[in-house]
């Protein structure tokens, strides 16, 4: 049903951006661009969210109802699209971030080898 | 799952709302380019800066909203309504086509579901009653083929008392009952039932109770004689009052008690009757006063029996249950042990047959009508399907190129073979649903055309649209859509890419060869002749029955049936009352003279009985009670001798007219005038006055079998009803006021008389056949159409296409003629072929319609003959024009199209 999310050269590969931005929803609603935001804040400025990856990922897990979605004001006071976490999309963070512990220290066990 | 579930109600979400998806897409990006825009200010860019800064992050607006809404639809769906649109749009852009298309899908699928509703209501639809499948018919098995299906009282209540091996068995008659109205009594449809009968049908009443076993007595229960009426009866009489229970209602002048009223949907065990009234099967003697099917038993054979089974007892226990109590009951109830011991001899025994459609004595006329019928319509339906395919393939052949283009640029054949295939489902899915509209109303008129002759009363199919029917209709817009679609698709987009790109107006190369449109082409034309061929003899057969004649003469003759039963005058008085009303009558501008019947010709009614000379061997007569100038009346020839007068009594000496059958039968060589004749088992003594001409008797197919007829005035019913019979040259309209002021004063009480025309009688009685003749006529006709058309202008097509060859063999020198032929040959070699086949398969099928044909032979080969010509004169003029136009191709003009 999907398709392969075409993934240019210095985008975050898709699984990881969907987790990065489950993570950002954990601690409430936010807007798309309050997404991006914090991950680039959060990373200390390392990871640069592409907007072009960005909304597909979010609408993906909208329709996958890992997220919702709602319209309200913006700090701006103008309509925005806040993106929330469901129950399932709760679920797949916590399953997503063991999953990436694990990863990164075996990643990690790797490459310190000497 | 879950995850499925929610991309599912997404999808589907966003197709409904796509609108809005689209302006809340755009509001996002709208939102978070000013934000991005304003941080870009903050850092310091100018305005413009700052534009062209967020433009260049998101790039096109068109393809960031394609990318997300990729994402929320559904591809199949969305390429399938890209198909439908496209095909649309193709459909649109060549109307004549495509109303030919439609016409023909909307006619076929409607005439198709049309007899098929009638299939269904007259033969498959199930009683709606709870449990049906535990219904049985009871018949009685006397060593003949046909069972039988009318009861005498006795043996049903021999049968109604065996509770061990039904759960309740019950009889019923439909007959008309006189209900006393307002000023006069009415003539209201009802049925006689047994005790049980309510209890087996399990339906309960929307008032009151039904009746039960105590009410089924002779008098009725202890509280009176009762009676259940219809929901439209209540309506009808009682206004719908909830106080309808406990009244009374005057039933051939004896008051009945109203103790219930029975839902609509409940019609009883026959589905082609809908009784206003149900009286207990024990008030017959009333009923039917004077006479009386009750008291005559075992002599009258006319109750219709079902029975319940035991939930879990199947039809074969009950028959192996029934056989050995069969043989006891004849004995028990007979009381003729020579009869019963010929019975024994013949191994009778009652049988079970499956009951859940409920019994109707219609369907064993109508069935054999109903399926030739129904093939009819399925083979011109086949015709249409194949017509259009070889249509549509046409058209896909002119679509080679795009095809092949579109094959080449990497679509797949399944792809394509789906768009070609919406195409066709469009279509055959718009002439369904024509098609469905229309076949409610042509099944009603189908069903009085069909079924008016068939019976003297009244019967109502419910034709109505039902999940049967729908499921049919469905079927075939699905076969059709097959045929259609899937045959040319498949043509269309086989073959290799490379014939097709090259392949074009070009004369080089070896043709393609189509196998499959010959093929077609010569089915439509065998399918064609089987049904020319069908209609041929179904029409010759009527021309036949029609010139054959009747005996008499039905112009102008018009009949007037007279209830007498309920009045209180009999013996002579009523006899003087009927010459009153023929007086009356006769006086009237047009009326040239009147008389009296008990039976009138043709409406299947037979009264028979054995007549011998003294001494010599009985001869079965059919008889009739005739007035005065009876003979007169009906154009009738006396050959010798007179009519009967009204002063012909019993005192006077009985007499009898015989015809010249039964002269030619009792009487060989012999003067029969003035001798006598011994009637019946009381050989009662008549003296022959005159002998008169032959007469179809109850029906115009058989021969004019030999009869006699005795005066009314000698006719030993207590009060006997008998037919005006008025030859008039005036207007008939008149004729039924007067009738009405006639028994409005000579005899107030009985219902108002009924008026029928013997022409109309006679049309009646072969209605039948008429249908059948038109009907095949009209489709024999649309076959030769559409083959015509098929086999045009798929020629038409196909020459066009060959225009360079032609032109490139005429300048070689190819003569004109040559041409013509080179073309003609074609289609002459696919209609022979056809017209072999169809031969073949007509003379295999036409002898099923044998039993339809009257004095024609179902091999008839003058018919065979011009059947085969008419068609081949239709192939021949469809294949000779585009021949003619190939040859006025200027080969220099041709070739330069190149």
């Amino acid at each position: 049903m999907f398709r392969e999310e075409n993934t240019e050269p210095g985008d975050l590969i898709q699984g990881t951006l969907e987790m990065l931005v489950l993570k950002a929803l954990a601690r409430g609603p936010l807007h798309g661009y309050a997404v991006a935001e914090w991950i680039h804040q959060t990373s200390q400025q390392l990871l640069k969210v592409e907007e072009g990856a960005l909304y597909p990922a979010l609408h993906r897990l909208e329709l996958r109802g890992l997220l919702s979605a709602t319209w309200g004001a913006s700090e701006n006071n103008r309509r925005a699209k806040f993106y929330q976490l469901t129950a399932e999309g709760k679920k797949r963070l916590n399953a997503e971030s063991s999953r990436w512990a694990r990863l990164s220290a075996a990643v990690a066990f790797v490459m310190q080898a000497t | 799952m879950s995850v499925n579930m929610n991309e599912f109600l997404g999808r589907t979400k966003s197709l409904l709302r796509k609108r809005r998806m689209n302006r809340e897409m755009a509001e996002e990006l709208e939102f978070h380019q000013s934000l991005l825009r304003q941080r870009l200010m903050r850092e310091g860019l100018s305005q413009s800066q700052a534009n062209a800064a967020a433009r260049r992050t998101f790039g096109s607006t068109a393809r960031w909203h394609e990318r997300l809404r990729e994402l929320w639809q559904f591809r199949t769906l969305e390429n399938l309504f890209r198909d439908i649109t496209f095909s649309i749009r193709l459909l649109k852009k060549s109307p004549g086509f495509t109303v030919i298309a439609l016409l023909t899908l909307a006619l076929g699928v409607g005439a198709n579901t049309a007899v098929f509703s009638l299939v269904n209501s007259l033969l498959l639809r199930p009683l709606s009653i709870p449990h049906g499948d535990e219904l049985a018919v009871i018949g009685m098995d006397r060593g003949n083929p046909d069972l039988i299906y009318s009861f005498p009282i006795p043996f049903f209540r021999a049968l109604e008392s065996k509770h061990d091996i039904f759960r309740e068995a019950f009889a019923f008659f439909s007959e008309g009952m006189q209900v006393r109205g307002q000023s006069a009594n009415e003539d209201i449809p009802g049925a006689l039932v047994s005790g049980n009968y309510f209890d087996a049908l399990q339906t309960p009443p929307i008032l009151g109770r039904y009746l039960t076993p105590a009410d089924d007595r002779p008098g009725g229960s202890p509280a009176g004689l009762a009676a259940v009426i219809s929901e439209g009866f209540w309506q009808s009489w009682f206004n719908r009052s909830p106080n309808v229970i406990g009244s009374r209602l005057t039933i051939a002048n004896t008051a009945f008690t109203v103790v219930g009223v029975m839902p609509k949907r409940f019609i009883g065990a026959d589905p082609l009757h809908r009784p206003s009234i149900f009286v207990p099967l024990s008030s017959e003697p009333i009923i039917d006063a004077p006479q009386d099917m009750t008291q005559s038993g075992i002599h009258s054979w006319w109750l219709t029996v079902m029975a319940r089974r035991q939930p879990g007892v199947s039809l074969e226990q009950v028959n192996a249950a029934l056989t050995p109590i069969s043989m006891p009951i004849i004995r028990e109830t007979m009381n003729d042990p020579p009869q019963a011991a010929l019975l024994e001899q013949a191994h009778f025994h009652f049988v079970a047959e499956p009951g859940a459609r409920g019994f109707a004595y219609i369907r064993a006329f109508f069935r054999k009508p109903l399926v030739a019928l129904f093939c009819m319509c399925g083979g011109i339906f086949l015709l249409a399907c194949l017509n259009l395919a070889s249509l549509l393939m046409a058209r896909g052949a002119a679509r080679e190129r795009e095809l092949a283009t579109r094959l080449a640029m990497g679509a797949t054949r399944r792809r394509l073979i789906q768009q070609l295939l919406i195409e066709s489902l469009l279509l055959a899915v718009a002439g369904t649903a024509i098609g469905l509209a229309i076949a409610p109303l042509v099944s009603q008129s189908l069903a009085t055309m069909l079924l008016s002759g068939g019976s003297a009363d009244a019967v109502s199919p419910d034709t109505s649209l039902d999940l049967r029917v729908l499921t049919f209709a469905a079927i075939s817009a699905l076969l059709s859509t097959a045929i259609i679609g899937l045959i040319p698709a498949i043509h269309a987009t086989s073959g290799s890419l490379n014939e097709h790109i090259k392949d074009g107006q070009q004369a080089a190369g070896p043709r393609r060869r189509n196998r499959l449109q010959p093929i077609m082409l010569a089915s439509e034309v065998a399918l064609a002749l089987i049904l020319v061929v069908g209609a041929g003899l179904l029409a010759t057969s009527l021309f036949r029955l029609f010139t054959s004649g009747a005996g008499f003469n039905p112009k102008g003759v018009v009949n007037i049936a007279l209830s007498m039963e309920k009045q209180p005058l009999d013996g002579d008085a009523l006899m003087r009352l009927y010459q009153q009303f023929g007086e009356g009558l006769s006086h009237q501008p047009g009326v040239t003279s009147v008389s009296f019947a008990r039976i009138i010709p043709l409406t299947h009614f037979i009264w028979d009985e054995d007549h011998s000379r003294s001494g010599g061997a009985a001869h079965d007569l059919y008889l009739n009670a005739v007035g005065p100038s009876y003979f007169q009346t009906m154009s009738i020839p006396i050959y010798q001798g007179r009519e009967f007068r009204w002063n012909d009594t019993v005192s006077s000496g009985r007499k009898i007219i015989i015809n010249q059958a039964a002269a030619n039968l009792l009487f060989p060589n012999q003067n029969p005038l003035g001798q006598h004749l011994l009637q019946g088992e009381k050989k009662k003594d008549f003296e022959i006055v005159a002998v008169v001409g032959d007469a179809k008797y109850d029906n115009l197919r058989t021969i004019a079998p030999a009869a006699a007829y005795i005066p009314i005035t000698q006719f030993e019913d207590k009060k006997p009803s008998f037919y005006a019979v008025i030859k008039t040259t005036g207007p008939i309209a008149p004729l039924a006021a007067t009738a009405r002021a006639l028994t409005t004063r000579l005899a107030p009480d009985i219902p108002a008389p009924a008026l029928t025309t013997m022409e109309s009688i006679v049309e009646n009685s072969i209605s039948t056949e008429r249908v059948m003749a038109m009907l095949s006529v009209f489709f024999a006709g649309c076959a030769l159409l559409v083959t015509g058309i098929g086999l045009y202008g798929t020629l038409a097509y196909n020459t066009s296409r060959r225009t360079s060859e032609i032109g490139i063999r005429m300048a070689l020198g190819a003569k004109r003629s040559g041409v013509v032929a080179l073309v003609f040959r074609s289609n002459a070699v696919i209609a022979a072929c056809g017209l072999a086949a169809g031969l073949a398969a007509a003379l295999a099928a036409s002898r099923a319609l044998s039993s339809f044909l009257y004095e024609t032979s179902p091999r008839d080969p003058w018919i065979i003959i011009s059947a085969a010509l008419s068609l081949a004169i239709i192939a021949g003029i469809a294949s000779l024009f585009p021949a003619i136009r190939a040859a006025r191709i200027e080969p220099i003009a041709a070739i330069r199209c190149e």
